[in-house]
């Protein structure tokens, strides 16, 4: 009983690294229809920058403030290279993220060489029904969730999000009203970024990260994404949380080395179970 | 014309090598209701994201003064807003909170009073024309730009929104573009009218004019396809 | 085609049967790869390009070829068998994922496609058959009837040969029937099954052919490099297949072609200049990295069609043709029916 509950609680934080990563990937593609391979990157920066600024002697929450405002900031810039100029389709930008990411790799490895790295959250643990947790891993759930209901908060409640909920809905109904798309995209891949850092800072004191690894939190971030079809958030939060508490289990119960395999096939066979009834019920439409 | 909402002179529009407008020229004067009328393909909605500033011409001059309000063609909703969400972003153009006030849009359209909280891809193509009608009017504008009104609505639909058109114009002076297929409805409503197909300007002239002119007949008759433009009209 | 293009064509033939004559030998070894590499990414061209879908994993398919060849030879097959198992074993691996990979489509299936991969490249790592992480070693060199491909510059002929197949299958595919079905399939799903076109078993058709060049491709890598690991195949290949396609232009073969070639010989390029003496250690990854990443943003920017459409727009002094218009670019389809007025 006690590893199940330590396995569910660290299963649901690494789940929440990859929804806030999921939450930028849909926020993105929502206004843009770009899919953004540079979002891994954004969590390693983000966790890297707190880990440097940590160092310097930065107290916490500072330290991670201006990690997440860098990568804000690296946001705003892959989305200039991905959207600003004119006649770039989706995927022309799809690859241009991509290429900001080896970019990126080269920026990383001169400032922070090709190492894992890692830095200290918030130490301690505390004993649950048995359970040996992290203190660490309660930072993440609740940063998370209060995340999220600000995201809701945003996107149903105030002007700037509804006009971004504008540009995912209709494109050119929301030129026709005076919303310049290019520039809510900007303000969507800042986002974006934002979460990414926001997933990075939180997830560092828990697994260490190098340049690379990158490649891993994309792989989760998409896989939660776009089992919504990367359009909604509320999909791809359940989907995250699913494969972060489905991978503990794997680690914790089975074998450790099959955790990815397991999650995703796991993904696998719910979008393939979603589009088979899909497709069966627009046949029955058709009828 | 001195006092013009809307100056269009040699516009040409061209997608690839296909050329959707050519020299196109075009006014509508304050407080004036215009018509557009011609077949599916003539260029019509090309002219209206021209004036809009939606898309880049290859050539010519538009000139919009003040603020254009648009009812675009097929309504184009933010479906997965509210009617109230939908009136209010189409206030985006203008300045302070006050703009973002939905009162007067419901007070002039009561029946979108009662939708207000209904999410707008849910709406009847009949709802849905009056919320983006609703919205335009959010734009305080000084022209409203109507890219097919009864485009696949009743009658009895495009009639109440027809009278809503025409008091908007008489009660606050809005000029209207009416960009029309159907042409009886178009030149009963507006004193003045163009005819455009296949990218030209065909016929222009007071409504009763054109009624009786033979351009008219042929887009009356129906569809003669102007097929030079590169997609939807 | 038209007479120039075949001039072309002959010309780009003459020089690639000669240019492995002129080069060193670790140079052949490049023009290998870049060969094997142009293989794979006609099949992922004619995927992304005709059928409209996006494949992320096309290296498991390189990797199934590459284990097939490699597998049959250590065990004592003849190896010319393991060169026809490689790619039938790819296209029905290929075909068999396919059905209910291809119930997904555009990013889900792009993201099926890569998670099929790192679940492959997880399993065989794990098995002891397939030798685990460390691989399979000593894969004889192949030989058919008799004769043994020993030389570098004969794996250059070889792969030539496979690339020149490919092709030829390829153009004779694009070109019939069902090939202009596919077009149709690529542009719109629905349209093209409206008017007739078996989208399902065309798209299950052209995902196995793909995956058979790229089975093709690994069986030939494997004999010639003599040992397979799952390192051999990561994920990075698959993206830099896609990269390769869309930086050549996809939806043509001479684009594949260019892609790869432009793409492998870069990486070869930052490769030797990073490892030269007085770099510090890392130079090779920062400075490949930084390029390549740079170029691919650059190359997507101002040629996002692709180095082949630019070119030929370019030759034909016209401007290209933006893909699609600005007015319906972001416009959803009207939903309203059109009513004829009386």
């Amino acid at each position: 009983m006690s590893a199940f509950v330590q396995y569910l609680i660290s299963g649901i934080a690494v789940g929440c690294g990859f929804a806030l990563l999921a939450g930028g990937l849909v926020t993105i593609h929502r206004v843009t229809r770009v899919v953004n391979f540079a979002q891994g990157m954004f969590a390693v920066v983000g966790g890297m920058t707190a880990g440097s600024l940590l160092a310097r002697g930065l107290p916490h929450g500072a330290a991670e403030a201006a990690a997440v405002a860098v990568t804000g900031a690296v946001g705003l810039a892959v989305g200039l290279a991905a959207t600003g100029r004119r006649g770039t389709d989706a995927r022309a930008a799809l690859i241009v993220t991509l290429g900001v990411g080896f970019l990126a790799y080269a920026v990383e490895i001169m400032i922070w060489g090709d190492g894992p790295r890692s830095h200290e959250g918030i130490g301690g643990a505390v004993t649950l029904a048995g359970a040996h947790i992290q203190k660490q891993s309660f930072l993440v759930i609740g940063v998370t969730a209060a995340v999220f209901a600000l995201l809701a908060l945003f996107f149903g409640r105030t002007y700037l999000g509804k006009a971004l909920s504008a540009c995912a809905s209709n494109p050119y109904a929301a030129r026709a009203v005076g919303i310049d798309v290019v520039r809510m995209g900007l303000v969507a891949f800042a986002l974006g970024g934002a979460l990414g850092g926001i997933a990075g800072v939180l997830l560092v004191p828990l697994q260490p990260v190098s340049y690379d690894s990158d490649v891993l939190l994309i792989t989760n971030g998409f896989a939660a994404a776009v089992l919504g079809g990367l359009d909604r958030p509320g999909v791809a939060l359940a989907g995250a949380l699913t494969l972060g508490v489905a991978e503990a289990m794997v680690a914790g119960y089975g074998e450790a080395s099959y955790q990815t395999v397991v999650a995703l096939g796991l993904m696998l066979a719910i979008m393939t179970w979603r589009a088979s009834r899909r497709s069966a019920l627009q046949e029955e439409a058709a009828r | 014309m001195s006092g013009a909402v809307i100056e269009v002179a040699d516009l040409v529009v061209r997608y690839g090598t296909a050329t959707a407008l050519d020299r196109v020229a075009l006014t509508v004067g304050a407080g004036e209701m215009v018509a557009l009328i011609g077949p599916n393909g003539a260029g019509k909605t090309s002219l209206v994201n021209a004036v809009l500033g939606l898309l880049r011409p290859a050539s010519g001059r538009v000139r919009l003064s003040g603020r254009a309000g648009l009812v675009p063609e097929g309504r184009q909703m933010f479906d997965d807003l509210t009617v109230e969400d939908n009136l209010a972003l189409g206030a985006w153009r203008r300045r302070g909170r006050g703009a973002r006030d939905t009162a007067p849009v419901y007070r002039a359209l009561p029946r979108l009073a009662e939708l207000r909280g209904r999410r707008a891809g849910t709406l009847s193509g009949g709802e849905q024309q009056m919320v983006a009608f609703g919205r335009a009017l959010m734009a305080a504008p000084d022209v409203v730009v109507v890219d097919e009104l009864s485009l696949g609505l009743a009658p009895l639909v495009t009639a109440d929104l027809a009278g809503h058109l025409r008091a908007l114009n008489a009660e606050r002076g809005v000029a209207v573009l009416l960009i029309e297929q159907n042409a009886r409805l178009a030149l009963d409503l507006c004193g003045r009218g163009y005819v455009l197909e296949a990218g030209r300007i065909r016929a222009e002239g007071t409504a009763a004019e054109l009624a009786a002119g033979p351009a008219v007949l042929d887009a009356y008759l129906g569809g003669r396809a102007g097929g030079t433009e590169g997609s939807g009209s | 085609m038209t007479t120039a293009a075949r001039a072309a064509v002959a010309a780009v033939a003459a020089v690639a049967l000669i240019v492995p004559l002129l080069l060193t030998e670790s140079q052949v070894s490049v023009y290998v790869l870049l060969l094997l590499s142009a293989t794979v990414a006609i099949g992922l061209s004619m995927l992304m390009g005709y059928a409209g879908q996006v494949s992320l994993g096309q290296a498991s398919f390189t990797m199934i070829g590459g284990y097939t060849a490699a597998l049959t030879a250590v065990h004592g097959a003849p190896t010319w068998l393991g060169l026809l198992a490689a790619p039938l074993a790819a296209a029905a691996a290929a075909a068999v994922v396919g059905v209910p990979l291809l119930r997904l489509r555009g990013h889900q299936l792009a993201f099926a496609t890569l998670a099929v991969q790192l679940i492959l490249l997880n399993l065989v790592g794990r098995q002891d058959w397939t030798g685990g992480d460390i691989g399979l070693q000593g894969v004889p060199r192949l030989r058919i009837a008799g004769y043994e491909f020993a030389t570098e510059v004969s794996y250059a002929y070889l792969a030539l040969a496979a690339l020149g197949l490919v092709a030829l299958v390829t153009r004779h595919i694009v070109t019939s029937r069902p090939g202009r079905g596919l077009r149709a399939l690529a542009t719109s799903e629905v349209a093209a099954a409206s008017s007739g076109v078996p989208v399902a078993a065309y798209k299950q058709a052209v995902f196995a052919l793909s995956a058979g060049f790229a089975g093709l491709a690994g069986g030939i890598y494997a004999y010639y490099i003599g040992y397979v690991a799952p390192g051999s195949f990561p994920v990075l290949l698959s993206i830099e297949y896609v990269v390769m396609v869309v930086v050549g232009g996809a939806g043509t073969i001479a684009g594949a072609v260019a892609g790869a070639t432009a793409i492998t010989l870069l990486v070869q390029l930052l490769n030797d200049v990073g490892t030269r003496e007085g770099m510090p250690a890392s130079a090779p990854a920062v400075l490949s990295y930084a390029v390549y990443g740079l170029l691919l943003v650059l190359a997507m920017l101002f040629l996002p069609r692709g180095l082949v459409p630019s070119a030929l727009a370019l030759r034909d002094r016209r401007p290209v043709p933006k893909p699609r218009p600005a007015e319906s670019e972001d416009r959803p389809p009207a939903p309203a029916p059109t009513q004829r007025q009386p």
